[in-house]
């Protein structure tokens, strides 16, 4: 049992009640007691990770979501100066993320964009209706290592599959992670294409982008 | 071989699955005991969780009803499941507004139906209503179950690049949270606008109702919208059918603090969402709950019928449970199968206690 | 899959009685049970039997509210809902403009 389970505890709680000077509070409680920084932002991240949980489940609601990112993103600021060098500002990967082309829904795409950036992956969001070469684009071009796929309607999840295609005819398949989802997308469908994740929903879809990191 | 113990059943993604009865067991009561968690509603009791498990389990390729308990079936997407693309799970029958509507009446057993645009959301039907109610007004003269103008309120249709409003999800992403809380409230009243337009136009042309379907898709301020829609159609069509139905089990917090009638609508449930639309003036509800395609059948079926349980159980509306691909416990597949249909729809009669389907 | 809801559990419309049940169920937002007894009354049948297409296709035929096959010289249409209306004690929208744009 972690010496830090009383800090750990308030931190993931103070998340969860999503107010930015509670949640900043928490976290210069944790420091004061003797808790590692590196230790005290992993607490947060759980914290969102429940505040993703608690979303989904209809007990938080979208701006509840921004405010306890926008907590944990003022409570790290103040404890930069305690980071290794190396993990300040960093992020944990850079994502683009987009509903592919022919589909126009957006919803659920821009929820998870949001639970990604708020779980701490730089996001690029290509919008909707995107050309399925500006994902590869943003691979080559832009540094992005994952990408993320949503598709609404059976007539266009099959792009998600020609996206993978070009990722392959470009030579940069195995540097990026492909993330799919969306109404009409299943495992089975992922695992079909080639996918590497498959998501029920927005905070499923963030816990899983973090373990594909290993 | 599959041991004689087990039951021959389908995931949520509609592939085949072998459970014994524990395995099922233990699946309707995680099911029923995870949507009476979130909703706040009762789990299902010993003895439905019994009929249930016994509606699940039989050996029949087809479940139905008992003789007499039979219920009445609405319907979305109107002819374009026989004249559309797979987008809408259609057939790709080329066939004429005319005859599709007489085919469901006809030989496919419908008892009401309706009318439906190729683009079925409230925006894009406002500038050609015209050739709707011409189409409408043709069709009532031949049809004789009842039929309605269905559309989807789509309020994501109002968002940009598509429409004249910022993106709400995309303004929070920006931390531009007022903003974006702004900009979907001004959709909310546009949309509530269209529908009145839309709305009372078909009716005039001899509709006998309008069915809204997925409402509350884009989320909280959808569903206000779409509610003060229904109370203008109400107010100048007293006589209208209208049934709402819903895009979800409980209403996404997009704006997180968008009112009707007083009360927050963001994260509410189907027990909740009733009341909402019966002071709006809809006559029939449709609840709905999210197939989650990783879990069993006996899980999602369990989960949806409690959901769906705990709204009937309160309300004093009609109810006509959402039942399509995905929806209703009944598995996310283009080509539902017929086993777990039946079930589902057998459930939600006996179990869930609905007027409609 | 309609079909599948209607052998689920479906009243079948015209074929029996669905379409009667339906139309009470939202012209007065009564329930199933309540509907179903409403409609049994008006015709003169049990609320198990408005399911039952046997017998209510002599029902509907006797009483000009339409039928699913093609009888020439049957109600059917704006004619079979004008006798819903009589039978139901209902106005039915499109009836009521057939009316007034036929001015009787």
């Amino acid at each position: 049992m972690s010496d830090f389970a009383n800090e750990t505890k308030a931190v993931i709680d103070a998340m969860v009640a999503y107010k930015v000077d509670g949640i900043q509070k928490a976290a210069a409680s944790a420091k004061a007691a003797g808790m590692e920084a590196t230790e005290i932002i992993e607490a947060m991240g759980a914290g969102m990770s429940e505040v993703g949980i608690q979303f989904q489940r209809g007990k938080l609601f979208l701006p509840h979501v921004l405010s306890a990112a926008n907590g944990m993103t003022a409570a790290v600021k103040e404890l930069e100066a305690d980071l290794p060098i190396d993990q300040v500002g960093t992020t944990l990967a850079k994502v683009c993320m987009g509903t592919v082309e022919g589909d126009v829904h957006d919803i659920g795409k821009s929820i998870v964009s949001t639970m990604l950036q708020c779980g701490g992956f730089e996001v690029v969001d290509l919008g909707r209706d995107v050309p399925s070469p500006d994902f590869i684009d943003q691979v080559v071009n832009n540094g992005c290592t994952m990408v993320g796929l949503s598709a609404l309607m059976t007539t266009t999840m099959t792009v998600q599959e020609d996206v993978i295609k070009l990722l392959k005819e470009a030579g940069v398949r195995d540097q990026v992670k492909v993330l799919v989802g969306g109404a009409p997308v299943t495992q089975a469908f992922a695992d079909k294409i080639g996918a590497d994740c498959f998501s029920e929903s927005a905070s499923e879809q963030v816990d899983k982008a973090k373990a594909l990191l290993g | 071989m599959k041991s004689m113990s087990e039951y021959c059943t389908r995931n949520g993604d509609g592939s085949t699955l072998y459970q014994n009865k524990e395995q099922m067991m233990q699946d309707i009561r995680d099911g029923t005991a995870d949507a009476a968690d979130m909703a706040g509603v009762r789990e299902l009791n010993a003895n439905e969780i019994d009929h249930l498990f016994e509606i699940i389990s039989s050996k029949r390729r087809v479940v139905g009803v008992e003789r007499g308990r039979e219920v009445v079936l609405s319907y979305d997407v109107g002819q374009l499941d026989m004249a559309g693309d797979n987008g809408n799970s259609g057939g790709g029958i080329a066939s004429s507004r005319l005859n599709g509507a007489l085919v469901h009446e006809r030989t496919l057993c419908a008892d009401t139906f309706e009318l439906a645009h190729t683009d079925y959301s409230i925006k894009p039907v406002k500038p050609v209503i015209a050739n709707e109610m011409n189409d409408m007004e043709n069709i009532q003269n031949n049809l004789t179950i009842p039929y309605f103008y269905g559309a989807m309120p789509n309020m994501g249709l109002y968002y940009a690049p598509d429409g004249p409003y910022g993106n709400p999800a995309d303004l929070m992403r920006e931390f531009k949270i007022e903003e974006a809380q702004q900009e979907a409230e001004k959709s909310a009243v546009h949309l509530a606008r269209d529908i009145e337009y839309v709305s009372t136009r078909v009716y005039k042309a001899g509709a006998d109702g309008f069915n809204f379907d997925t409402t509350a898709s884009a989320g909280d301020a959808d569903f206000v919208g779409t509610l003060h829609g229904v109370e203008k159609l109400r107010a100048q069509c007293p006589n209208a059918y209208i049934l709402l139905g819903m895009a979800g089990e409980n209403v996404m917090g997009i704006h997180g603090e968008i009112e009707y009638d007083g009360q927050v609508v963001a994260g509410l449930f189907p027990q909740e969402q009733v009341v909402l639309a019966e002071k709006a003036g809809a006559d029939v509800f449709g609840p709905v709950a999210n197939t989650n395609t990783g879990k069993s059948l006996a899980w999602n079926l369990a989960r949806a019928v409690t959901f769906v349980r705990g709204c009937a159980d309160v309300s004093n509306l009609p109810l006509h449970v959402n039942m399509g691909m995905g929806v209703g416990g009944i598995p996310m597949a283009e080509t539902p199968p017929l086993d777990a249909v039946t079930r589902c729809s057998t459930a939600m009669v006996e179990i869930a206690k609905v007027d409609g389907i | 899959m309609s079909i599948a809801h209607f052998v689920a559990s479906g009243m079948g419309g015209i074929r029996a009685a669905g379409d009667l049940v339906a139309r009470m169920e939202f012209d007065q937002r009564m329930k199933i049970d309540e509907a179903k007894d409403y409609v049994a009354k008006k015709l003169g049948v049990t609320a198990f039997d408005l399911s039952d297409e046997c017998k209510l296709r002599e029902v509907r035929e006797e009483q000009g509210l339409g039928v699913i096959t093609g009888v020439p010289g049957t109600p059917r249409g704006i004619a079979a809902k004008m006798n819903i209306e009589d039978l139901l004690g209902i106005k039915i929208n499109c009836c009521e403009n057939f009316r007034n744009y036929a001015k009787r």
